[in-house]
């Protein structure tokens, strides 16, 4: 058997805090993220609430002349590998013969939207030279790896919602065939632009006013952004430099629906759940706490509920389950960089965030979904879920060290 | 009952669902009709476009029936007037 991965280094940008202690704390102390959207937004949009990143200044972390190159999205992915690098304490030369895979649903939707209101709008005839680097959904993986000196292989997984998920069980694959040996993965997305808001708006699915995952009074997603970067290793790497190891990164777990675009599919979200804890090698009973994707959605989160009743069985009960994204909103391709993220740190800290705004289970919403207060517990090993439109599931493994 | 706005249902549906409109009925319930949820929004954004209207959301709940649409319509219709 393939030798285990470890957790070395975290890094995260989102609307909880410009960094992971700051994310951390919200988290345990229960605070949204979701505040009212910009007025400059046009008024024509019906939504009004997001999970921005908040007091967010480029210029202090960019120099100008590197901010025209990087799209947002590239802006969030490079702040949080910075901070996980540095979190794990890795040097250049270390990382070099690394990989960088980093998740993104939407790509550099913040260039593509400006370069078409000064085509189709502004009726301008020339664009800026850099538009194709900056906006193409692999920029910020490339950017990353010119920032880390990763020479390895790097690129992007696209999954929707479950990017993030991906991007990190690719990172898991490539460093139990030996090919790498360290690894920067997560996922990134900016989607807070007025096309990507239209488009979301027009599915009906965002919520009026807030994020109120597994509650009867649940009426939509409240949408994120930002990134997170989370660094991976062999275990013997990381002994070898003597990195301090958050946890066990022990498996991972895919499937696809082959079903509906937008409705989930119960079966094919427990065969997600399913893979990764036989990858992981673990049993349903040692899951003490489940990161869910958890979007509040209606469709979700029954669907969801009955997915990890399937997978678990009795075990379902003995869960200690939250939705975060009532906290920090629904990141797409970042949102299970931010769960993993969360989920490590519940495991080292022993303390399960909650799912905020819960008020009355809702109908077919029966486990334990930790309402409202984190929860103080020993967590030997855990699960984060995510499930993309299209039926793309992917599911991750941590375990205590 | 409004002919256009009956008109503009039908329509809707019948384009969504690619079947004839004389087929839709007013009792027809939209489970008959094989109307998901996507089909739903699409018929409502047909119909918005078509009369100029704002759907809200939450009208979309508890739909059964091509009459329940009508009827919906048909209130947003007249407090717009």
């Amino acid at each position: 058997m393939a030798g285990k991965v470890v957790i070395t280094g975290l890094g995260t940008i989102t609307p909880l805090g410009l960094n992971t202690s700051g994310f951390w704390q919200s988290l345990v102390a229960g605070r949204s993220g979701a505040t009212r959207l910009p007025e400059q937004l046009p008024a024509d949009l019906k939504v009004r609430i997001g999970a921005q990143v908040q007091e967010y200044e480029p210029l202090r972390f960019f120099s100008p002349n590197d901010i025209s190159l990087l799209d947002r999205l590239s802006q969030f992915a490079l702040i949080a590998a910075r901070e996980a690098v540095a979190d794990a304490g890795l040097s250049r030369d270390e990382l070099r013969d690394g990989a960088v895979i980093i998740g993104t649903g939407c790509g550099g939707k913040e260039t593509d939207e400006r370069v078409y209101q000064m085509l189709y709008r502004e009726q301008k005839h020339r664009l800026h030279p850099l538009t194709i680097p900056r906006g193409m959904p692999s920029a910020a993986a490339s950017q990353v790896s010119m920032a880390s000196g990763v020479t390895g292989p790097v690129f992007t997984v696209s999954s929707a919602c479950a990017s993030a998920n991906h991007a990190l069980i690719q990172a898991l694959l490539l460093i139990r065939s030996g090919l790498v040996e360290v690894a920067l993965a997560g996922g990134t997305d900016a989607p807070f632009t007025y096309g990507l808001l239209k488009a979301w708006e027009a599915l009906r699915v965002l919520s009026p006013d807030g994020c109120r995952p597994f509650s009867n009074d649940r009426n939509g997603l409240v949408l994120g952004e930002g990134a997170g970067v989370i660094v991976l290793e062999s275990e013997g790497h990381a002994k070898r430099r003597s990195a301090t190891i958050y946890a066990e990164f022990c498996g991972g777990g895919m499937s696809a629906d082959a079903g509906h675009i937008t409705d989930p599919s119960t079966a094919g979200a427990a065969a997600a759940i399913s893979r990764a804890l036989q990858d992981a090698r673990l049993n349903p009973e040692e899951i003490d706490y489940l990161n869910a994707h958890g979007t509040g959605t209606q469709a979700n989160d029954i669907s969801e509920t009955r997915a990890i009743r399937l997978a678990f069985g009795a075990h379902a009960d003995g869960i200690a389950i939250s939705s975060t994204k009532s906290m920090h909103g629904h990141a797409l391709g970042a949102a299970g960089a931010f769960e993993m993220i969360a989920t490590i740190l519940a495991i080292k800290h022993g303390v399960a965030p909650a799912t905020i705004n819960f008020n009355e289970p809702g109908s077919g919403c029966d486990l334990d979904y930790i309402p409202n207060q984190s929860r103080e517990m020993k967590i030997r090993a855990a699960l984060s879920n995510s499930f993309a439109f299209g039926g793309l599931n992917a599911v991750v493994a941590v375990r205590a060290c | 009952m409004n002919q256009r706005i009956y008109a503009t249902v039908v329509k809707a549906i019948s384009n969504q669902k690619r079947i004839d409109a004389a087929s839709i009925s007013q009792d027809s319930t939209l489970e008959s009709l094989g109307i998901s949820s996507l089909d739903a929004i699409t018929i409502m954004y047909e119909i918005e476009d078509a009369l100029n209207l704002e759907i809200p959301n939450e009208a979309l709940e508890n739909l059964n029936s091509v009459k329940d649409i009508l009827d919906g319509i048909s209130s947003l219709v007249q407090s717009k007037a």
